[in-house]
């Protein structure tokens, strides 16, 4: 026990360094941009309007005071330190004033709600289906859904997007191609939101399936293909155990281990947002909220959504690392 | 557990299912719209996206909120509009004043008398003192989006009465209306009744909006993708409705996706007014579409807006200083083939700086024809005439072959879609040019005067602005042919920073934007006299990216001020400017910035067409509420 308390001091240290390196890095990464927001602002207020040369000048003066971007870099990167500690991303300068964790928890809920349902139901059928043909590998049916794994996971992310978005927005029209939910809807627990946001996730959640179900299912299929020849799956089958009983309990459960770290992993990338999904299909989320705060130059909003994706990813690695010895008592942590 | 998998999938097929069949209040597959009636609701385009805050209203803090959310078009309104191309009952439009303008002999003060009648929609009546509140709001707060403007010119305002305005000027300013004047945008009027109560207007969210407009908020997505606005009840006093009642009840501004998607919207009937899409998304909607409708009825379809895509040199880098370098350059160009990269040939082409659209070919392009034709130019060898008149046409020649009866014959047409003429490519011409500019050719390759490679980088923005890449890869190309070491620069997102710092050697943008329907030139000129020309390395105030400075073009621009705006000077002061700018060459104009504007009739008839070029179709524009009142439900 005592040992395992040292792990866990151990990795929460690690986890925190990572944390420290990974916005140090995204910081200067983000400073180093040649996008000067405050000209993306003046170029969105004058690219339409009649402002004379003397009030831009005013106005770029104005602007850099108004986003706080006075100071020299090691007074800005105090500053910006300050408000992580109070979990404070500042403003973001292309949506001024909106904080920028206004804008996150926004978009926030609608990836996870995506990503969270689609990771979860791949994983799942993809472990399942995987399981299954890598022990019944005799299986016609099982077998040909081997095929299509294979045929369907090297095809890029993009093309089948495309291919859903035209059959089923075009040739089928039967589903939304954009939004999370329909026009004039009031946001709530109430059925016809409920039944539209799900509606409008069917694409976008069958587009990551379709490509994430693959991996899932050829990984498990193989895994379980080296588990049969064990010897003590062997044994029991020599000894008559039920051989749905053996599939259960001895094979996948044991084939599971490094599946459950793949899915770990998956859910904390999911922090990442799903940017080509959310680009594709219109889809709310923090993807879309990524590019477009790159494309403006908001530093600070760059800088919030990286930071809540390295929190998630080091987050979750940190889970298994504690998870595993209590899930696979063959690891030791000492 | 094997058991369970059939009852697993079963039952995720089931919830599939029951999403799918379960009757939606959605009227269509896409759910455009609940609970609205299709045939009274007008969809169109917000060409921002999806909005970042879309709870935010206050168009008068900088970079806040969206602007063609319909907020601009429906809600706002101010003094005078001025239409981009032949306006309901002329280009002027007099909105809240109820009469033009009327200045004092120097410039300095200038008085506004508004319309009466006229109430925010929540019943408060507009009258001067809203007007002195914008005015005063954004000079109290500098950092609010007219604030530099207006504290730089607003000495001190006078109400004599409701709905009178005097302004008292800091300095001569004889276009100052034109802040007041909406050529896209301008500076909205805010209701004093609202904002007189808010401590800091800049963290003040505006929501939600009262309006001075014929619409009122009826909803809006807090995660940014539509807005949908409802006709006032008491749209007759509002100063669009005075025109007439609008057609529309609901107009829904919707972010619809990437190009593709519009399309497929619309021919789902679910998007009646695309803002835009590349060339080949309209080509589909023309032949597969009945129901779509451009401005044009036939190719080239795009509206052209008076805005000037051209090829802008940096006149402080020292190889694009000469003004024979720059002809030159312009001489390898062959416009038919940049059009048919660019456009696929639905361009509207121009050879001075000033947009082919709405009454500028009445006003420069046609009276200059003769101008043109006569113009030489010294290559150092011999004199040439670089004008062909007939370029236009030629377009249209090149194209009739695979489209037919779509492309017009009527020479006016084809001037109006095509444009009149360009520059003869010409590199005998180019050559002895560069040769007196002191270039030499080593082998197939040039050299500058100093013995150097002459190298040219042709910035362009990459895949958000398809067409105009395209346009930059081609004069890429063609200078290449002729041994130039040009190379494409795809600048994608830093485009504007970099634009603004000079960071180019050439670049494919537009320094020349127009009022469209007026003949003063003064809204993009003005910013191109040396007083605001940036050293090199610092950035560049908008418009003047070239950085050209010229004691000439100084002195039109200063003439310029001292007129009027409807004087008959600043006209022939233009044309000045269009005859400085040909012999000097500082950007080679191109082809105006058309935009294909896709509307559907499935609901709505009554655009605007250049048929019927009552407004600009396109729906970003403050200017597009007039078509509100001209659209009828389809019966």
């Amino acid at each position: 026990m005592r040992s395992y308390a040292k792990h866990i001091a151990r990795r929460f240290a690690q986890f925190l360094l990572v944390v420290f390196i990974g916005i140090n890095l995204t910081y200067v990464i983000t400073h180093m941009t040649p996008i000067d927001p405050v000209e993306q602002s003046i170029a969105a207020v004058t690219s339409f309007g009649n402002t004379s040369p003397e009030a831009i000048a005013m106005m770029r003066q104005s602007l850099r005071e108004l986003y706080g971007l006075t100071g020299g870099p090691f007074e800005q990167y105090i500053n910006f330190w300050r408000r992580i500690a109070i979990a404070d991303f500042g403003p973001s300068l292309s949506a001024f004033p909106t904080p920028v964790s206004a804008l996150i928890a926004r978009a926030l809920p609608w990836t996870i709600g995506l990503l969270v349902a689609a990771t979860l139901i791949t994983w799942t059928l993809g472990n399942l289906l995987g399981g299954l043909a890598g022990y019944y590998h005799d299986k016609r049916s099982l077998n040909v859904l081997a095929v299509i794994a294979i045929g369907l996971h090297p095809v890029p992310y993009y093309i089948v997007a495309f291919v859903l978005l035209v059959m089923f927005g075009y040739v089928w029209p039967l589903l939304p191609i954009a939004g999370g939910y329909g026009m004039n809807m009031e946001q709530g627990f109430n059925v016809p939101f409920v039944l539209s946001v799900l509606k409008h996730s069917i694409l976008p959640a069958l587009s990551l399936m379709l490509i994430g179900l693959g991996g899932w299912f050829l990984g498990m299929r193989s895994l379980v293909s080296n588990v049969v020849s064990e010897d003590y799956v062997v044994y029991a089958e020599l000894a008559g155990v039920d051989r749905r009983r053996i599939l259960g309990s001895y094979v996948m459960r044991n084939a599971l281990v490094p599946q459950v770290t793949g899915l770990a992993l998956s859910l904390g990338a999911i922090f990442n947002g799903a940017i080509i999904t959310e680009q594709v299909f219109g889809y709310p989320g923090i993807g879309s909220l990524l590019v477009s705060a790159v494309y403006a130059g908001d530093y600070g909003l760059v800088l919030g959504v990286t930071t809540v994706s390295i929190v998630g990813v080091s987050a979750a690695v940190l889970i298994i690392d504690l998870a595993y010895p209590l899930l696979d008592p063959r690891v030791r942590v000492a | 557990m094997i058991r369970r998998v059939p009852w697993v999938l079963s039952t995720l097929l089931a919830v599939l299912a029951l999403a799918l069949a379960v009757p939606s209040r959605e009227p269509m597959a896409q759910g455009a719209l609940a609970n609205l009636p299709r045939n009274e609701t007008l969809i169109l385009e917000n060409p921002e996206g999806t909005i970042k805050n879309a709870g935010w209203f206050n168009i008068w803090a900088i970079n806040a909120g969206s602007q063609s959310n319909g907020l601009q078009q429906a809600a706002l309104d101010t003094l005078w509009y001025i239409d981009p191309n032949r306006g309901l009952d002329g280009v002027w439009q007099n909105s809240l004043a109820a009469e033009k303008p009327v200045y004092n002999a120097d410039f300095t003060q200038m008085t506004v008398k508004l319309r009466r009648g006229i109430h925010w929609s929540d019943g408060v009546e507009f009258t001067a003192a809203d007007v002195v509140h914008t005015v005063a709001t954004q000079v109290k707060h500098k950092n609010m989006r007219w604030s530099a403007a207006l504290s730089l010119t607003v000495d001190a305002m006078e109400t004599p009465d409701p709905y009178t305005v005097v302004f008292k000027l800091k300095k001569p300013n004889s276009r100052f209306h034109a802040l007041f004047t909406v050529r896209w945008n301008a500076i909205w009027i805010m209701p004093k009744h609202v904002f007189e109560k808010v401590e800091d207007p800049l963290k003040f969210d505006f929501n939600k909006p009262v309006s001075l407009g014929a619409y009122v908020l009826h909803n809006y997505d807090p995660d940014g993708r539509w807005y949908i606005w409802r006709l006032r009840e008491d749209w007759q006093r509002t100063t669009i409705g005075q025109i007439g009642k609008p057609g529309p009840k609901y107009l829904a501004y919707i972010d619809p996706g990437p190009p593709d998607k519009r399309v497929i919207a619309q021919m789902n009937h679910e998007l009646d007014v695309i803002h835009d899409v590349a060339p080949e998304g309209m080509f589909t909607l023309a032949k597969q579409s009945k129901s779509s409708v451009a401005w044009f009825k036939g190719f080239p379809y795009a509206h052209p807006d008076p805005t000037l895509p051209a090829l802008i040199f940096n006149t402080q880098n020292e190889l694009f200083k000469s003004r024979d370098v720059r002809w030159a350059l312009a001489l390898l160009i062959d416009i038919k083939a940049v059009s048919m990269a660019s456009y696929r040939g639905a361009a509207t082409i121009s050879a001075i700086g000033i947009p082919p659209t709405g009454t500028h070919p009445d006003f420069y392009h046609g009276p200059l024809q003769d101008w043109l034709s006569a113009f030489e130019l010294d290559t150092g060898k011999r004199k040439i005439k670089p004008y062909d008149a007939t370029i236009g046409r030629q377009i249209a020649d090149l194209l009739r072959p695979s489209l037919g009866n779509q492309i017009p014959t009527d020479p006016k047409t084809i001037a109006a879609s095509f444009g009149m003429g360009w520059w003869k490519t010409n590199p005998e011409a180019a050559t002895e040019l560069l040769e007196k500019a002191g270039f030499k050719k080593a082998g197939s390759a040039w050299q500058t005067a100093d013995g150097k490679p002459f190298t040219v980088r042709v910035v362009v923005e990459g895949e958000s602005r398809p067409v105009m890449t395209r346009a930059g890869s081609m004069i890429a190309e063609q200078w290449r042919r002729f041994g130039i070491d040009a190379k494409v620069d795809v600048a994608q997102g830093t485009l504007v920073t970099r634009r603004s710092a000079g960071d180019f050697d050439t670049i494919i943008s537009w320094s020349v934007e127009t009022w469209g329907g007026h003949q003063d030139l003064s809204y993009f000129l003005d910013s191109w006299h040396s007083q605001f020309i940036a050293q090199p390395g610092s950035p560049q105030p908008p418009r003047n990216w070239q950085r050209w400075p010229n004691p000439e073009l100084d002195k039109i621009i200063e003439d310029i001020r001292k007129v009027g705006f409807d004087d008959s000077k600043s006209l022939e002061l233009g044309r000045e400017y269009v005859k400085l700018a040909v012999r000097e060459m500082p950007t080679i104009p191109l082809m105006s910035y058309n935009v294909f504007t896709v509307m559907d009739t499935t609901y709505w008839t009554g655009y605007p067409t250049a048929e019927d070029p009552y407004t600009d179709p396109v729906p970003n524009w403050g200017n597009s509420r007039a078509m509100f009142v001209r659209l009828k439900p389809k019966s």
